[in-house]
């Protein structure tokens, strides 16, 4: 039997008809996932290693989420129900009764709405997991041949389809396809390219992230200038998706600013502060088709629609589950997950290639060592970043090894600070003026 | 599923197995876990996550993996049959073949379960109760913080099977109570997090009784507080004191990863793929250790190929000497196999990895037992002072508090990341924002000059080698003492 299906029974009669009183169910609400994995990877420039052989999984999981007659709720993560580790539902429903706690904002189960259609599924991905898999091979096969003989490559190829189930007491029931598809390469463990989404990676897409991959190896095999004091630093879209996640994601988590565990308060948002430059826009948005964060529906029944956290520097909300929008007094919002579906824009991008041809004196920065231990609240960042690439004159010239020092707050709120578009990741680059050594 | 049924079905699976040589992990993990927050339940949850993984090698040692999350003799035998075909597949495109396997010893073992308290000793309910009443603890003792608490406790069962007739069962239970505290002041927001670890509801026990980690919360919530009044330190070279907690993280992110024998072609510790032993990486009387610990947060008796866990002096008396090895690449990398693969679950593929690595330096310095940790920092300053170990002239930092670290250990850079710092030259013992510890592992190493205080080795992380979440564990004495170094740097402001 589906899990879906032997949860939506359990849950079904619970709250029609209960074999106890006590485990009786007022409303329910459920998400599983049914998920086939494939992936492939090289070690050490060698396909199929015993540390990354072809490999495959198959598994349903999911969250029950069940408000009892009392008004208490229970949360559990629930798992594929053949098998001997399988639990009789009434046994489940004692063990989640015990689980039971007093959460009086935690209690809607929202009815359902309109659902969008959103592309969240790949045909082709499908068809790799049923079997016709030689396209992977094939680009394992590809990054092998090409890569520069003097490097040491580290790659990983993986697909993945399945289905996503939403399910609630008020009626909502939605069953979809979902697919995704992620590609990661490094030369030397030093400099890396990838690609990530719900769709299978374009000729065009994989021919230019080689080359641009390619070119900063290239870059590397020099040593670069030292860096000056009128040097600009250029976060790479790679690195501003860390900083992102570092310092935006969980400022902008509804509960945290609601707790007092956010570096904005809920007094920033009623005054609607600009805390950010007056160009720069922060969305959510689930509906753009064949991203990572994109979807049709949040695992709590909420229809995917864009958000907007932040307009012309200006907080708008937070992120806001089903919970913490009854507390704030407004409406759930389309959620990301991690940094995807969250993107930044500025009014006034200029696209990378004109604007590095104007760079005088720079260094690109293409990862940052320590970026997950750094203190969310305060905006401020203290990091090294080895193997970073100076630019002079507009070009890419070679290596050297820095430490940054600033505020990312600040980066996003000053006026110095140029966004700039990138064409092949969703995040932009960013020029800004902040502390910058030699390591 | 129990241990039991865990074996059984293992025997079952190679009973009637026309497989390839495989090795067979099956895992049953529960867990409960709950988070408060500012008095009030956030998340109350129960778990489980089981199932399958199977690791298959064709004659010439060409593997395929596969795995499903049912525990069921038929799924067991689907997966059996996927890893083999993968296997085969893999051999078709020439793929990197690996036999050290068939070396292995056969082993059949069951760990004792190192617990005291079985993991439903409490109801989920009396945890409930027992957690809000240390979290309420908190809050009146201090309201104008917002405090998190949180509790977890796991029961993660393992049986592992090979085809030579290996079958290794063994329990890691783990529980976790952590406090949070966010704080505010001058406009600016600072937290904190400690940790206590154990492997069963004890924990809570204890703290009930000592307020230990209670004690500790306070104590660094109003450390965050000076934190956030503090300004920047000039960037630069200083000499250092660094507490456990950032020992276990030079040990592990600048030391540990970069013996691991899967590491050895890009290793700054290798040589031509082979470990350099031999080399003096630190001064005379430097010991580093790593291996399981009982009752620790990253106790593993054996490893999930299927071998025995070994504890291993990766450097004595300043001398590298051994590697952390798994079976496929320990010889490779010229080291013994120390059973050191560890996997995040079922699902995933094993790599070497630590447990517990310890940082110990011979000349160890005795400090008094302080009732606080501002009394504790004084302490340090008084017998550094003492035993003429302090530069009064210039900056001498103590480092608060891990943050995580990360490491490139091919180049041997390492960052470590503190709550804050303090510095000793001065009396009145003044607080600097924190910044970027960073450097080259070999110089971090040989600034290391002495210990102060007692062995602690409880510093618990997780550690996220090739984007697998493992328990990993560790420390030093109380304090260590780095000289300064032109290699090893603070961040901070432009100096």
């Amino acid at each position: 039997m589906k899990l879906i299906a032997h949860l939506e029974e359990l849950l079904y009669k619970a709250q029609t008809s209960p074999v106890q009183l006590k485990l009786k169910v007022r409303d329910w609400r459920i998400v599983v996932h049914e998920t086939q994995l494939t992936s492939l990877g090289i070690k050490d420039s060698a396909p199929g290693s015993v540390y990354t052989p072809p490999s495959y999984h198959q598994g349903e999981s999911g969250e029950v989420v069940i408000i009892w007659e009392d008004g208490r709720l229970s949360r559990a993560n629930v798992q594929a129900v053949s098998g001997k580790n399988a639990q009789s539902g009434q046994e489940q429903l004692q063990e989640w009764y015990q689980a039971a706690y007093e959460d009086p904002d935690g209690r809607e189960i929202p009815a359902p709405e309109a659902i969008p259609l959103v592309a969240v599924e790949d045909r082709a991905v499908q068809k790799i997991l049923a079997g016709e898999d030689e396209i992977l091979f094939e680009q394992l096969s590809r990054l092998l041949k090409d890569r520069p003989e003097q490097a040491e490559m580290q790659a990983s190829i993986q697909a993945a389809w399945g289905y996503r189930h939403v399910r609630n007491s008020k009626g909502l029931a939605v069953s979809y396809q979902e697919s995704q598809y992620a590609l990661s390469y490094s030369f030397d463990s030093l400099v890396g390219g990838g690609f990530a989404k719900r769709r299978l990676i374009s000729e065009e897409e994989w021919v230019k992230t080689w080359q641009q991959t390619l070119a900063y190896y290239q870059a590397m095999q020099q040593e670069g200038a030292p860096i000056g004091p009128q040097t600009t630093v250029v976060f790479s879209p790679g690195v501003v998706d860390s900083f992102l996640g570092q310092f935006i994601v969980p400022n902008f988590v509804g509960q945290s600013i609601l707790e007092g565990q956010s570096a904005y308060r809920v007094e920033h948002f009623e005054k609607q502060e600009q805390v950010f430059n007056e160009g720069l826009t922060l969305v959510v948005d689930p509906l753009r088709p064949f991203e990572l964060g994109s979807y049709l529906v949040t695992s709590e029944g909420i229809a995917a629609e864009r958000t907007i956290l932040v307009q012309k520097g200006v907080l708008k909300t937070p992120f806001l589950r089903v919970k913490d929008a009854h507390r704030w007094g407004g409406k759930p919002t389309a959620l990301p997950q991690g940094t995807s579906g969250l993107y930044l824009k500025h009014d006034q991008e200029g696209s990378w290639p004109e604007v590095l041809v104007g760079i005088e004196d720079g260094i690109l920065i293409l990862s940052v060592l320590g970026m997950h231990t750094q203190n969310s609240t305060a905006g401020e960042y203290s990091l090294s970043a080895p193997q970073s690439l100076r630019i002079h004159n507009g070009k890419i010239v070679g290596k050297t090894d820095v430490k940054l020092s600033g505020n990312f707050f600040k980066d996003l709120k000053s006026p110095d600070t140029r966004f700039t578009k990138s064409e092949l990741e969703t995040k932009p680059y960013l020029l800004v003026k902040t502390g910058l050594q030699t390591l | 599923m129990n241990q039991n049924e865990l074996r059984e079905l293992v025997d079952q699976l190679f009973k009637e197995s026309q497989n390839e040589y495989c090795i067979v992990r099956l895992e049953s993990r529960r867990e409960w876990g709950m988070r408060l927050s500012n008095g009030r339940f956030e998340r109350v949850s129960s778990g489980w996550d089981s199932g399958i993984g199977v690791q298959a090698f064709t004659q010439e040692g060409a593997s395929g993996f596969a795995s499903a999350d049912v525990l069921s003799l038929e799924v067991g035998r689907q997966v059996m049959q996927r890893a083999t075909s993968l296997a085969e597949r893999n051999a078709q495109i020439g793929a990197e073949c690996n036999r050290e396997i068939l070396k292995a010893p056969r082993i059949e073992e069951d760990a004792e379960d190192p617990r005291v308290f079985p993991f439903e000793h409490f109801s989920l309910a009396e945890l409930q109760t027992k957690v809000l009443g240390l979290h309420q603890r908190l809050l009146e003792r201090n309201p104008k913080i917002s405090w998190q608490t949180s509790y977890r406790q796991v029961e993660d069962l393992w049986c592992i099977g090979r085809s030579d007739g290996t079958r290794v069962s063994f329990v890691i239970p783990r529980a976790l109570l952590m406090h949070q505290g966010t704080v505010r002041e001058n406009e600016r927001a600072q937290s904190t997090l400690v940790q206590r670890s154990g492997v069963d509801v004890g924990i809570l026990q204890l703290e009930q009784e000592d307020a230990f980690l209670e004690t500790k919360a306070l104590e660094r919530a109003e450390f965050a507080k000076a934190v956030c009044r503090a300004p920047q330190l000039p960037s630069g070279h200083y000499p250092l004191v660094i507490d456990y907690g950032l020992a276990k993280g030079l040990a592990h992110e600048a030391f540990g990863h970069a013996v691991e024998s899967d590491h050895m072609k890009e290793s700054v510790l290798g040589e031509k793929g082979k470990l350099k032993k031999g080399l003096k990486v630190a001064r005379s009387g430097v010991q580093i250790i790593d291996g399981p610990l009982v009752g620790d947060w990253a106790y593993q008796p054996y490893s999930a190929n299927g071998l025995k866990r070994e504890t291993v002096q990766i450097v004595k008396d300043g001398v590298l000497l051994a590697g952390l090895g798994d079976i496929f690449s320990a010889e490779e990398a010229g080291m013994e196999v120390t059973g050191a693969g560890r996997a995040e679950s079922y699902g995933y593929i094993p790599l070497p990895r630590m447990t517990n690595i310890r940082l110990i330096v011979d000349q160890a310095i005795p400090i008094p037992q302080a009732p606080s940790l501002r009394e504790e920092i004084r302490q340090v300053r008084e017998v550094l002072k003492e035993k003429g170990e302090l530069r009064e002239e210039g900056k001498h930092l103590l480092l608060l508090g891990y943050r995580g670290g990360q490491v490139n250990p091919k180049t041997g850079d390492f960052v470590f990341q503190c709550d804050g710092m303090i510095d000793l030259a001065d009396p009145n013992l003044p607080v600097y924002q924190p910044s970027i510890f960073s450097g080259k592992i070999l110089s971090a190493l040989q600034a290391i000059r002495a210990g102060l205080g007692q062995g602690c080795y409880d510093a618990i992380g997780t550690c996220g080698k090739s984007g697998q979440a493992v328990p990993s564990s560790g420390g030093s004495h109380r304090y260590l003492l780095l000289e300064q170094d032109e290699q090893v740097s603070l961040g901070g402001e432009q100096g």
